[in-house]
């Protein structure tokens, strides 16, 4: 294998080719990037980057080494693994010995057809319109209250801004479980955040923009509405490849696809499992998805998975996944802070300081 | 290669995601901040893709 070439720009991109040298390919690694920033992490754009207090360059990742050759703005279109070439939007066919797919996600929308300029935040370029936007509003409609929702609507209250949060769902309840996501709800009702459910869904309206967001029959405005309803795979390029599709590119558990082709990151879903689109295991996959495209048989470091979150003075930090869970069954209240577990296999801290690998240790001892 | 890592200062959240690739080279203290642990080997590229792999950019590799 001379030319492994990795399709994406983030972090399970980055982490991919920084780890084939790690594990001794010595040929050529060929990033090819839709976004026309060099590589950076998306995780403070919700934060400090929309919020002002941190600049985007701060954002930006440690470069990758001179031998790895970093293509920003090109796009891949398609995907031919009989001749091994990906082809790009210009029509330029980049062959390949062995391939990582780490196209990531891009924001789900809900805007209907012939409507434009919904608000979303993947992107730094979606941060920085939404924070545009923002300088000039005096309330902001977040539709969507998981993570992502619930981070922009605690920066724009930082911000001064009247926030009201709307959802199908009661807030974080399906990300984090209901006891989380109460600890959360709470802080944010005490930050002043109007929170609503609309069981029936939500519809974004406007002519040619969306000026308001139907919620069982009522029409709410607001000086800026901004989309976080999860992501979606980015595979559309991969369609008519003959790889297996099914909510993201299906992988086995040490990330192959199909013969010389591996995946990580937001765009893989392992077969038999949901997607866990989360900055820890993009690079975890990554790494092993490397090796494996190298010939190793690896596996994965065997921990539950470890995600968090940073809104409204509540620094949560989860292994494993405790929304199905229920109740947890060891609760550790001192002052404002919490420990929590799960004998399932689950662990959390609320503001709490602890290492993580001892809140992973604790979610995998039981 | 001879680099020098650094930690930009304010930015760690402990998230550990370093830790995890290069333990020899990265350990969360239990003020749960990432220091450097003294004589591990830096220049390794396992430790530049640490460096690489951290969600706030907090770590910095120089020549």
């Amino acid at each position: 294998m001379k030319r492994i070439v990795v399709v994406g720009g983030s972090i399970a991109a980055v982490t991919a080719a920084s780890w084939l040298r790690v594990r001794g390919f010595d040929g050529t690694v060929t990033l090819l990037s839709a976004e026309t920033e060099a590589p950076y992490t998306r995780v403070p754009l919700s934060k400090t980057v929309l919020s002002g207090l941190a600049k985007d360059a701060s954002t930006a990742l440690p470069p990758l080494d001179d031998s790895v050759v970093l293509r920003l703005g090109t796009r891949a279109a398609s995907l031919d693994t009989r001749a091994r070439h990906v082809i790009l939007e210009s029509g330029e066919p980049v062959p390949y010995d062995g391939l990582v797919i780490a196209t990531g996600g891009r924001a789900r929308r809900l805007s209907p057809p012939g409507m434009s300029g919904e608000r979303v935040l993947r992107t730094l370029a979606d941060c920085a319109a939404l924070r545009e936007d923002l300088t000039h509003a005096r309330n902001v409609l977040v539709v969507g209250a998981g993570l992502l929702g619930m981070e922009i609507a605690s920066t724009c209250r930082t911000l001064g801004l009247e926030v009201t949060v709307i959802d199908r769902d009661p807030p974080l309840r399906r990300v984090l479980g209901p006891v989380l996501a109460e600890v959360i709800t709470t802080a944010a009702r005490e930050h002043g955040v109007m929170l609503r459910t609309a069981p029936g869904g939500v519809r974004l309206v406007g002519s040619h923009r969306p000026e308001g967001v139907e919620a069982d029959g009522e029409l709410l405005t607001a000086d800026v509405i901004v989309s976080a309803v999860g992501d979606v795979p980015a595979v559309d390029w991969l369609t008519g490849s003959g790889l297996t599709l099914d909510c993201g590119v299906v992988t086995d558990s040490c990330g192959r696809v199909a013969d010389h082709i591996v995946a990580a990151g937001d765009v893989a879903v392992v077969r038999g499992t949901r997607r866990r689109p989360h900055w820890t295991n993009a690079v975890e996959q990554a790494r092993v998805a490397a090796a494996a495209l190298l010939g190793e048989e690896v596996a994965g470091s065997g921990f539950p998975s470890y995600f968090w979150t940073s809104q409204f003075g509540v620094d949560v930090k989860i292994a494993g996944e405790p929304a199905g869970l229920g109740e947890p069954d060891l609760v550790d209240v001192d002052g404002g802070s919490m420990l929590l577990r799960w004998s399932a296999g689950a662990a959390a801290t609320v503001n709490h300081t602890m290492p993580v690998r001892k809140i992973r240790q604790l979610a995998s001892a039981s | 290669m001879t680099v020098s890592i650094e930690l930009v200062p304010g930015r760690c959240e402990g998230h550990a995601v370093c830790e995890a690739i290069a333990p020899e080279v990265f350990q969360v203290d239990d003020d749960g901040i990432v220091q450097l642990v003294p004589g591990g080997d830096h220049g390794a590229e396992t430790a530049l893709a640490a460096v690489r792999s951290c969600p706030v950019a907090a770590l910095r590799a120089t020549p």
